[in-house]
């Protein structure tokens, strides 16, 4: 504005026209939030009114199926999304701006392997560990250390080793080729995304902006955010996993049982496609006796880092077009970790 | 104004908690996840509840216009889906559509050695899983010719009987893995397919992989509060 002030004509123009949008502008988000009322108002009362037909689709075997793991799938992961956005909350209020970057190592090479030994730290799963990392990145911290802790918190913390540990009694050697690998591929995407990873693809979390204000009250406004924008995503994750579940027998699976490159593939996409808790996926993976000790590694070793629910996740966090990026590096190198340790230690 | 918008937000976050909440009061959520969650789920209803009120009642305070920037809610409308469906229709307990669908519970691990059954003892109450496990510890020995009474769900037919079931979950029915056993010698029609049964009988010795029982008595019954074991 004070810029145009000397250019005459053309300037106020603009100045003008500046006015007349802002003006626009307003009246179309007061239009907005009237439709936004609306809207919720709307759906609760076609709901209420299209219930016989809900229950009717009911019914139908395959939709109640579906429609009971989508439900399972968001309900189970609640608690451990409002962790993660409490603490995700706690340090947009609480951390100073330039606290992250002054303690935490700047290296690469040293940021990145702490990052993922720190990861055993936080006892959730991984719906949790999504918008951490997304606020760790907003503060400055090295992106390459917040991915590796985003992959390695979900996978060896002491709740989900334990877990690991109760499926396969009497196997300690496959909770420490859960543990390594897991390291390991958290490690690797964590290096490889610092030397050619391209941190523009992480505008979306960068740009998330703090609040100003008393920290309560910026708290209070970073969680209402990250709770619409990370449930929302998680209903689009948990929605593709249901429908993924529903529609693919899991008898498929038989025909590539065995232990080659097949059944190896076969499980890594099984992971990909469940999307189930990295806290349960170990009785899952006791479950699928048919495949080699390796390929269930690899089932272990994926889930947590790479599912469909964790795909919807990340883009919404970080932006789409670093989840297009992201999740086929992190699932190559969870699947090369997995052969690795498991030809190794199994 | 402006803050209208934050009170749509705070309004589907309270929705969320609510629905949240009243799972767990009516004990609904173990339908879709395990028993151990229910804390946890209150917890977080509550939480959410709160952060929702506090939004709503911000937003409504905050009348001037344009002083305040505002987010959208973007990709948190698609919240209202499961709460639209919760409200209205409860998502029944998994049943027969997954049995054959998902891999079987794996009875040969982790069940160890059993103590033996006491003989002439009145039925004991067990899980599909424990069945499952004595039936391939030492073959069932440690059943004793003792009776036994399981209840499950029914699965689908087969020669003389049916297929009885019930689901193991870990953490939610996301990951849900059904125990089989073959009840056999019933005579008449088999109860319809999802119809939850309670099953005494003794375990038949020679089954493969899906163990076998024979029925003395087969009783329908309303499902359990906690579908799953």
């Amino acid at each position: 504005m004070l810029g145009s002030l000397g250019m005459g004509g053309v300037g106020d123009d603009v100045a003008l026209s500046e006015t007349a949008r802002v003006h626009e502008l307003e009246h179309r988000r007061d239009r907005r939030s009237d439709v936004g009322i609306a809207v919720v108002v709307l759906v609760i009362v076609a709901a209420a009114a299209l219930r016989p037909l809900l229950q009717d689709l009911l019914d139908k075997p395959a939709v109640a199926h579906w429609a009971t793991i989508f439900v399972a799938i968001t309900v189970q992961a609640m608690p451990f999304l409002a962790l993660g956005i409490t603490v995700s909350a706690a340090i947009a209020a609480f951390v100073p701006d330039d606290f992250l970057p002054r303690v935490l190592p700047d290296r690469p090479a040293l940021a990145v392997p702490v990052a993922a030994v720190a990861g055993a730290a936080l006892p959730g799963c991984e719906c949790g560990s999504v918008p951490i990392a997304g606020r760790l990145v907003s503060r400055g911290a090295l992106p390459a250390a917040a991915l590796t802790f985003l992959l390695s918190a979900p996978a060896i913390n002491p709740v989900v080793l334990v877990s690991t540990a109760v499926a396969f009694p009497g196997k300690p050697e496959v909770v420490a080729a859960r543990a390594l690998a897991s390291l390991l591929a958290a490690t690797v995407v964590g290096l490889v995304w610092a030397r050619f990873g391209n941190d523009r693809f992480l505008e979306r979390a960068r740009r998330r902006h703090s609040h100003d204000g008393p920290p309560l009250s910026v708290m209070v406004e970073t969680a209402q955010h990250d709770l619409l924008q990370a449930g929302g995503f998680l209903i689009v994750g948990a929605a593709t996993a249901a429908t993924l579940q529903t529609a693919v027998p899991r008898s498929i699976l038989d025909g590539v049982a065995g232990s080659g490159a097949a059944s190896l593939l076969a499980l890594g996409g099984l992971a990909v496609v469940m999307a189930i808790c990295s806290e349960a996926d170990a009785f899952v993976a006791a479950s699928l006796t048919q495949f080699s000790l390796t390929s269930r590694l690899a089932f272990m070793v994926v889930g947590p880092m790479v599912d469909v629910k964790l795909i919807a996740l990340q883009a919404g966090t970080f932006g789409g077009r670093f989840a297009a990026r992201f999740a086929p590096l992190t699932f190559a190198v969870a699947m090369g970790s997995a052969v690795f340790v498991g030809w190794w230690l199994l | 104004m402006v803050a209208a918008l934050s009170a749509a937000g705070g309004t589907i976050t309270m929705l969320v908690g609510a629905v949240l909440l009243r799972l767990t009061v009516t004990d609904t959520y173990r339908r879709y996840v395990k028993g151990g969650l229910g804390l946890w789920l209150t917890i977080a209803g509550v939480a959410i509840v709160l952060l929702g009120l506090v939004t709503l009642v911000r937003a409504i305070r905050r009348s001037r216009p344009g002083h305040e920037h505002d987010h959208g809610i973007g990709v948190g409308w698609l919240l209202l889906a499961p709460i639209a469906a919760l409200l209205l229709v409860a998502p029944p307990t998994l049943g027969s559509y997954g049995v054959g669908r998902a891999a079987n519970v794996n009875i040969k691990s982790g069940g160890g050695v059993f103590k033996p059954l006491r003989r002439g003892a009145p039925a004991l109450s067990m899980s599909l899983l424990e069945f499952g496990q004595r039936a391939y510890d030492h073959r069932g020995t440690s059943f004793n010719g003792a009776p036994v009474t399981l209840i499950g769900f029914v699965a689908g037919d087969v020669d003389g009987g049916f297929e009885l079931a019930r689901y193991q979950i870990s953490c939610c029915a996301a990951d849900a893995a059904p125990v089989v056993i073959r009840v056999l010698g019933t005579s008449g029609d088999p109860p319809a397919r999802d119809q939850w049964v309670s099953v005494t009988g003794k375990f038949k010795p020679g089954g493969g992989d899906i163990p076998d029982l024979i029925a003395t008595s087969v009783a329908q019954i309303p499902a359990p509060q906690d579908p799953y074991e």
